[in-house]
């Protein structure tokens, strides 16, 4: 080997490792980033997952549960952020709820993270941002920006087909790690599968009478700005659809759940828990297949020309122009369709009355920005700090 | 007194420009009891349902409803809602083509039988051709699948964007009762099986 051949190796092998290092921090930062939550005025409790099913103690996605009991007894809500942890304005809008939220009847129980493992990477290949930051009155907040799919560390390998338990449906193998495919998972299952059935036995030991799942949809994607709603919450989450159209500057529609399809929260939490299950998609153009820089300022602004240049083909299910779809639009959309759900579910039932304050809804995000609404977290005590 | 003459002169024009285009749609009434169904499997009946149960009005939600259902209850008013769920159509295993048939059926059965035919689109423009799949056009066959048959119509008005329903009204001199906001479905229905 030659002097120069050998030098060439020694500055390739470099290359390489100056790329393996640097990846590795910045994998190993996203993976570990911690993300502080200032326990708002109605927080009155902070319990884990792994309360409710021991396999997941102390596991990735033994994640935190903020209990918000309300002064006077009512019904009792779920709020799941973070299914999909690309899916940012869920996380925001829970993160909202948790921050600024009282209760003062019936309870709330928010997961910011409900599958913490995949908020710890991004797409595989996809060249996404490993975090975001919000700016806030008191400084940057940042968040990891996480993946539709359990991490492969915590999850590997896929198999060649995914037979959903217990129906017995075949999906796509990847969705073996995707929380939102694996509902009600079992005991003995997978890791996502036992996550899924923790959550499961967390809402019939915690009687939740309504589970809302927070999701964002590419624009492409038919199911998108709608309620998707099991049988049993059809009237609940239409009359919630009619009063959003009509009161608030947003258009949101209802979708029933498939009886067939199956793994997905709308369908399987009610199915097999006396909740009622309903599902919010809010538009997310960074997650169009057709976008163009995967960039923070994409995933915040919700701007994109190629995805813009794709409606005038008559190729998207939501509207979009020059304005793009901003997180706070997202992130209101969410705020106020959860406190209209609320409000509605209090009417029709009066002996399980849920009423909640302090949070904002569509117009204020707007108008304040999601940062307006993130609590300073030098200012609050050790004891009412907790981090996802 | 120029003006107080002048305005509701002027207030009448407008009135005729603006429901002109539309056959008359004043004092529509139908009976109870009522069965509601739909052409393409959208969510849009429970928008009227959830209001029908608040008003007691009697009445059945059947979306998928045969000639056949019409004879368990002596219904005296039948409503379609139009507008298709791709989502829908495929949970209940049905395409487009289904549909149409089906309620062609229901239709030609509810004439014999002298009930009236309401036709409806209540979603607005998310569930026209607008929203669709590329090349699908499930809501619009819906919607003429219906409303040409119809004896009134009920539309909220964002969803006569493009005058597809004034156009309709016109054509086939049906009445058609528009309402602004979901809110205001109440008032229809209180007005159309109000005595």
């Amino acid at each position: 080997m030659t002097t120069r051949l050998l030098a060439q190796k020694i500055v390739v092998a470099a290359l390489g490792l100056a790329l393996f290092v640097s990846a590795g921090i910045s994998f190993h930062r996203s993976r570990n980033l911690a993300e502080p939550v200032v326990l708002g005025p109605g927080v009155t409790s902070v319990k884990k997952l792994g309360e409710y099913f021991a396999a997941i103690r102390g596991t990735v996605n033994d994640c935190n549960l903020y209990f918000m009991e309300g002064r006077e007894p009512g019904g009792t809500m779920l709020v799941l952020g973070g299914s999909h942890a690309e899916e940012p304005a869920g996380r925001l809008a829970a993160w909202l709820f948790v921050e600024n939220g009282t209760v003062e009847k019936g309870r709330v129980i928010v997961a910011l993270s409900a599958n913490r493992s995949a908020s710890t990477m991004t797409r595989l290949g996809g060249a996404y941002p490993p975090d975001f930051t919000i700016d806030t009155p008191s400084g940057p907040r940042m968040f990891r920006m996480g993946d539709r799919w359990t991490n492969p560390l915590d999850q590997w390998p896929d198999p060649e087909v995914f037979i959903h338990y217990p129906s017995g449906q075949e999906l796509a193998y990847v969705d073996i790690r995707n929380l939102n495919r694996t509902w009600p998972g079992r005991p003995n299952g997978t890791f996502t599968e036992k996550t899924a059935f923790a959550f499961m036995e967390m809402i019939r030991r915690e009687k939740v009478d309504v589970a809302i799942d927070l999701h964002e949809a590419e624009l492409q994607y038919p199911v998108i700005s709608t309620i998707v709603t099991h049988q049993r919450g059809q009237e609940l989450a239409t009359m919630v659809s009619m009063m959003l159209t009509d009161n608030e500057d947003f258009k949101i529609g209802t979708e029933f759940s498939p009886l067939t399809l199956h793994g997905l929260s709308h369908r399987e939490i009610g199915d097999h828990s006396p909740a009622i299950s309903l599902l919010f998609e809010a538009p997310e153009p960074f997650l169009d297949a057709t976008r163009g820089i995967t960039s923070r300022e994409q995933l915040l602004t919700g701007k994109d020309e190629f995805v813009v240049k794709a409606g005038r083909h008559g190729l998207l299910f939501e509207e979009i122009d020059e304005k793009g779809w901003p997180i706070a639009v997202r992130v209101g959309r969410h705020t106020s369709s959860i406190l209209q759900v609320a409000e509605t579910w209090s009417e029709d039932n009066p002996a399980k009355p849920l009423a909640i304050s302090g949070v904002p809804r569509y117009a204020e995000v707007i108008e304040k920005g999601v940062g307006a609404f993130l609590q300073d977290v030098t200012k609050a005590g050790k004891d009412r700090l907790a981090y996802e | 007194m120029f003006l107080s003459v002048r305005l509701p002169v002027l207030a009448c024009l407008g009135a005729v420009l603006v429901l002109g285009a539309a056959a008359p749609a004043q004092a529509q009434k139908a009976e109870t009891p009522v069965l509601v169904t739909s052409c393409g499997q959208s969510p849009g009946p429970i928008k009227l349902t959830v209001y029908m149960k608040r008003l007691q009005i009697a009445h059945d939600l059947k979306t998928d409803a045969t000639a056949k259902d019409l004879g368990a209850k002596p219904y005296k008013t039948l409503i379609v809602v139009t507008g298709s769920s791709l989502k829908g159509m495929g949970a209940a295993g049905v395409s487009i083509d289904d549909e149409v048939k089906r309620v062609g059926a229901l239709i030609d059965e509810a004439r014999k039988k002298g009930i009236t035919i309401v036709g409806a689109h209540v979603e607005g423009m998310e569930r026209r051709a607008k929203s669709a799949a590329p090349g699908d056009n499930s809501d619009e066959i819906s919607i003429d699948a219906v409303c040409p048959k119809s004896n009134f119509l009920i539309v909220r008005k964002d969803g006569d964007e493009d005058g597809r329903f004034t156009t309709l009204s016109k054509k086939h001199n049906i009445p058609v009762v528009f309402f602004q906001k979901n809110t205001e479905i109440q008032d229809v229905l209180k007005n159309v099986f109000g005595s």
